[in-house]
């Protein structure tokens, strides 16, 4: 006989991406991201939503989703804010039907303002406490946090988020040279909690509010945490990561079969790269 | 002694219940009569496509519609950072004329509240900065408005309130509209405007001038409650923006 766990489990996921996933440029586009945000929700056949609010809903990011896991063992659908009329669906009642919510990037104030209105935010809280895994990347993953930098303004700039994770997420670490400098000036003056910066294809995963690891869809991605460093100024600490399963190798890119057919089907239909 | 300014324009609004370029494609006519209501040769016009998310193909529509012969396009965009307008309040007060497009106006109110660009809207609009737009962009300067296909079931929405009216558009083409309409302002919506598709409210100040289409059979209604609790829904006269092009037609014709 199994014995009855003494403290009930926590069934709250987060999985922070600094870039990585279908909707990024081809070379940081690998599979394995996303198929462990399905593998996080530790369902056979789980529903997905994806939510590109901060991008303003564009159809090319709703066409790479199905693209992505139209053909995975998964339910997935897509939550348009900007289409509702159209698309039919309420989205609070959505949000909670499903196993995982997905969340693109782009406009970090622009999204959340958007998700107030909406009522998007209040219905993240509860489907986070109901295990409902919320993943993201970029915008997508500084929303869970108290804050994080957002470029989307054309300059850096401190966006606060939603908050339910404790201190702060700076994304895009390996490209954004501006980015990381205001994060660690704001984390250095304490206008900012510390927290995580993480490279693009480089994601933490939380398990309630604490951080349980760190993965990565490419060798070499890094994920670091950020503290002051007691005389104004900030200090960098590199995480351990575990490479997930099909992940590129480092600064290359492990063109799977499956992954050369949909860049062809993508230049096929004209698709611009998307920014 | 007496200071006055350079140049006075007075506040203006053009609600469109529906048309301009992007519903009405080739017919330019509820567009050259916002452009005309400047009173500039070659206006400088901004084109908001917030309600849309910024979509790529309407802003392209934009730029062959308000093409640069006639006119100093620009656009502004809140989600595409590449292309922002270094200083949105400097270049919004700066215009002629802002084009507001359709889509989700819960969407554009959100975002527009959280870069502050309803107090420059506003400001802009009291230095006499003609604003108009359609659907969306028509109903965000009401105070109170019913929402429009794109927000799922119909509801009021409050919106920004330059005009102290409510509002609903694709008031006779889309199914339901007109009934869900005369039911909120039964049930204490403030009284307004309902404007069918082709048909534009010009407002001068908060009052209403005149409606004018770029369809003869357009249509606009003004609906308040009595006193006594009562509906009323007036049909308003419409002033079809065609009707001189079209006779210099039908002249140019007879001389041939």
């Amino acid at each position: 006989m199994q014995p009855e766990p003494a403290v009930p489990i926590d069934p709250r996921r987060i999985l922070a991406m600094g870039g990585g996933g279908f909707t990024m440029p081809e070379e940081d586009r690998s599979e394995a991201l996303d198929r462990f945000v399905l593998e996080l929700t530790a369902t056979a056949v789980p529903r997905i939503c994806f939510l590109p609010t901060a991008s303003g809903d564009p159809r090319e990011q709703v066409t790479r989703f199905y693209e992505r896991f139209g053909d995975w063992p998964c339910e997935p659908s897509t939550l348009s804010l900007f289409h509702l009329g159209r698309d039919r669906i309420d989205p609070v009642a959505h949000i909670l039907a499903q196993d995982a919510l997905y969340v693109g990037g782009g406009s970090m104030r622009n999204m959340l303002a958007i998700w107030r209105e909406h009522g998007i935010d209040e219905a993240m809280r509860t489907a986070w406490h109901r295990g409902v895994v919320l993943a993201g990347l970029s915008a997508g993953a500084m929303c869970w946090f108290e804050g994080g930098v957002s470029m989307s303004g054309g300059r850096p700039e401190v966006v606060r988020g939603i908050g339910l994770l404790p201190g702060s997420l700076s994304v895009h670490l390996d490209g954004e040279p501006e980015r990381l400098q205001l994060y660690e000036e704001t984390v250095g003056s304490g206008e900012l909690a510390s927290g995580l910066a993480a490279d693009d294809c480089a994601a933490a995963v939380y398990r309630g509010t604490e951080l349980a690891e760190c993965v990565v869809s490419r060798a070499g991605a890094r994920v670091v945490t950020v503290a002051p460093d007691g005389c104004g100024g900030a200090v960098r600490r590199a995480l351990p990561v575990r490479v997930l399963p099909g992940a590129a190798a480092p600064g290359g890119d492990a063109l799977t079969a499956s992954h050369g057919v949909s860049e062809l089907r993508a230049l096929r239909a004209g698709r611009q790269r998307w920014e | 002694m007496e200071h006055r300014p350079l140049e006075h324009r007075p506040r203006q609004i053009v609600a469109f219940g529906g048309g301009g370029f992007s519903m009405e494609w080739g017919n330019t006519l509820l567009d050259d009569f916002v452009l005309g209501l400047t009173g500039v040769v070659r206006p400088r016009v901004c084109f908001l496509p917030t309600a849309s998310g910024d979509a790529d193909h309407y802003v392209v529509r934009y730029y062959r519609a308000f093409s640069a012969e006639r006119c100093e396009p620009s656009h502004i965009s809140l989600f595409r950072r590449e292309t922002g307008v270094g200083d949105p309040r400097a270049h919004l007060l700066s215009q002629d004329l802002i084009y507001v497009g359709g889509g989700s106006l819960v969407s554009l109110l959100g975002t527009w509240r959280a870069h502050g660009l309803d107090a420059i809207l506003r400001e802009a609009w009291e230095a006499g900065v003609v604003l108009c737009g359609g659907s969306a962009g028509a109903l965000c300067w009401f105070e109170h408005a019913l929402s429009g296909f794109h927000e799922g079931p119909t509801r009021v929405i409050e919106a920004m309130g330059m005009l102290p009216w409510s509002c609903a558009v694709h008031f006779h083409e889309e199914h339901g509209r007109r009934e869900s309409y005369l039911e909120a302002v039964t049930a204490g919506m403030p009284a307004g405007f309902g404007a069918g598709d082709s048909a534009a409210l010009h407002f001068v100040g908060t009052e209403l001038a005149e409606v004018v289409s770029s369809r003869p059979q357009a249509g606009a209604v003004f609906v308040s409650r009595g006193a006594d609790g009562s509906l009323s829904e007036r049909d308003l006269p419409v002033r079809y923006l065609g009707e001189s092009a079209l006779n210099e037609l039908q002249d140019a014709a007879l001389a041939a």
